[in-house]
């Protein structure tokens, strides 16, 4: 479907150089010299290359079809995620290469949403944090309370995340997927 | 749109009316004398890349059509021929057609001053001692830090138009002063430039290619000297391939720009009319036009400059903030 740059959203797709990318940020910005533009920061959905790039307001953009489709999420390989539509059943998989290092932080039977085109999936949506339960971690020496100080916790994922001295083993904490950043310990 | 309070912003909206006292201090310690000004207007200025908002005055069964003005510039020049002097306009100013976004609300707040007797990189002084003053007032010093960017507004970073395109987007200046030369280069960098004018192609290659790299060398920059095709209400440079138009840039963004003022009214009249045939052109909204504006300049504007400044884009700057609705307590998206 093609539209004028003008109308473009973040989370949308677009075709640019021949290549799918996901609109990031888009922002309207009239210079009052020459057409008012659109400035958006779109990220290549095979590479996960960020680039700025600014529209005319009114230059016509492919904008794909895409549904995003909420899916169990199985299991990986070296290679792949692998997804089932818990509706059709039918099973999808995404290179690690386009997840990223949110693949890390990610529980097999959890569920997330993943971009499809034309019955084949694009990329995921990253959820903006996840739960995780900490596997190991030491516990802090008494009187260590500078504040802001961090001590590395091993999650059930497999991977470490930096978390305050107060978190303990057995605790559940939130991260965000796409930083590896610690949010909050959560009460379960 | 639905009007959204914002309580949250309140420490933002503080700095803003420190960021303003200051602005006014600086303006009449200089000698500008505060203008207050209708918004509404019978008659406005055509401009081709600014769209309008209408309203009507209605008294028992006639109407009149009136214009939310775009600038204060049609009243200011008025004054100036009649012998103002040094002044400024903090107030209101709409354009429509403009998406609220980090940089733009369609009802804003514009900073415009003139200055007799000085040309734009004269006036140039002016807009950096008000930096100077604001940062004085809000950080203690000549130094401020953006978005993690550290910068100082002790001088200006100078460039022309043509040395910044050379020197950022490849485009020498015998290329950026030919239309057709200009056109073919952009279409060479994989620009999309069929059904589009010069200023549309220069705008865009000018925000994606060079200003990204403008005032983030620790210095505000200013661009000077515009192409011919971007006069807007700008002085002619003798070379006839420039005009004496600048604007200035503080992390990638333009914050506001002056330019010498056009005094002749036989070229002033030639660019409304080319301007509204831009308008009629583009389909957008009809307006009046100010004649009485063209009147005024033959009755004689002095040699001045005068600069606008996007206020909330500077007290953004100032702020430290991402998005300039973040200043505001109420807003309308």
């Amino acid at each position: 479907m093609r539209t004028n740059a003008g109308n473009l959203k973040k989370g949308e797709f677009v075709l640019y150089q021949n290549e799918v990318w996901q609109v990031q940020k888009a922002d309207f910005y009239s210079p009052g010299k020459g057409s008012a533009l659109m400035k958006t920061r779109i990220k290549n959905i095979l590479s996960g290359k960020n680039i700025e790039y600014t529209y005319k307001s009114s230059e016509q953009v492919e904008v794909l079809e895409v549904t995003s489709i909420e899916m169990q999420y199985l299991y990986k390989d070296n290679e792949n995620l692998y997804f089932m539509d818990e509706r059709s059943y039918n099973q999808y998989s995404l290179p690690l290469s386009i997840v990223g290092e949110v693949a890390n932080f990610m529980k097999e039977g959890n569920k997330y949403f993943v971009y499809v085109r034309d019955d084949k999936p694009l990329t995921m949506r990253p959820p903006s944090s996840v739960h995780l339960k900490v596997l190991e971690t030491e516990d802090a020496a008494k009187g260590d309370t500078v504040s802001g100080a961090k001590k590395p916790a091993k999650v059930e994922t497999g991977v470490t995340v930096m978390v305050p001295l107060f978190v303990k083993v057995g605790d559940v904490i939130t991260v965000n997927p796409e930083t590896g950043e610690y949010g909050e310990r959560v009460k379960e | 749109m639905k009007i959204n309070t914002v309580i949250g912003n309140l420490d933002n909206y503080k700095k803003y009316l420190r960021i303003e006292r200051a602005t006014h201090e600086f303006m009449q310690k200089k000698g500008y004398l505060k203008i207050e000004l209708p918004v509404m207007s019978p008659a406005i200025i055509p401009e081709s890349y600014i769209e309008i908002f209408k309203t009507e005055f209605k008294y028992q069964n006639k109407t009149e059509k009136l214009y939310l003005t775009s600038s204060p510039e049609l009243f200011l020049k008025r004054l100036l021929v009649d012998g103002i002097g040094n002044c400024y306009y903090l107030g209101k100013a709409f354009r429509n057609n403009e998406q609220n976004s980090s940089w733009h609300l369609p009802e804003f707040t514009m900073l415009e001053f003139y200055k007799p007797g000085v040309n734009y990189l004269e006036l140039a002084e002016d807009v950096l001692e008000l930096l100077q003053a604001i940062s004085r007032i809000i950080n203690k010093n000549l130094k401020i830090n953006y978005k993690n960017r550290d910068m100082s507004f002790e001088k200006w970073e100078k460039m022309s138009m043509a040395q910044a395109f050379e020197r950022y987007a490849k485009i020498n200046e015998s290329e950026l002063f030919d239309q057709e030369k200009f056109r073919q280069k952009a279409k060479t960098k994989g620009y999309i430039t069929d059904n589009f004018t010069y200023e549309d192609l220069f705008s865009q290659i000018l925000t994606q290619e060079v200003e990204p790299k403008l005032g983030i060398n620790g210095y505000p920059t200013l661009i000077y000297n515009f192409p011919k095709e971007l006069a807007s209400l700008a002085k002619m440079n003798k070379n006839s391939k420039t005009v004496e138009r600048c604007e200035f840039y503080i992390n990638g963004l333009e914050i506001g720009g002056f330019c010498t003022e056009l005094n002749d009214y036989k070229e002033q009249e030639k660019r409304f009319k080319s301007e509204l045939v831009k308008r009629q052109k583009a389909q957008m909204i009809h307006h009046a036009v100010d004649n009485g504006f063209i009147e005024a300049l033959k009755y004689g504007l002095p040699k001045c400059t005068g600069a606008g400044i996007g206020f909330e884009r500077l007290a953004m700057i100032f702020a430290n903030l991402d998005s300039i609705d973040q200043l505001q307590l109420i807003n309308i998206k």
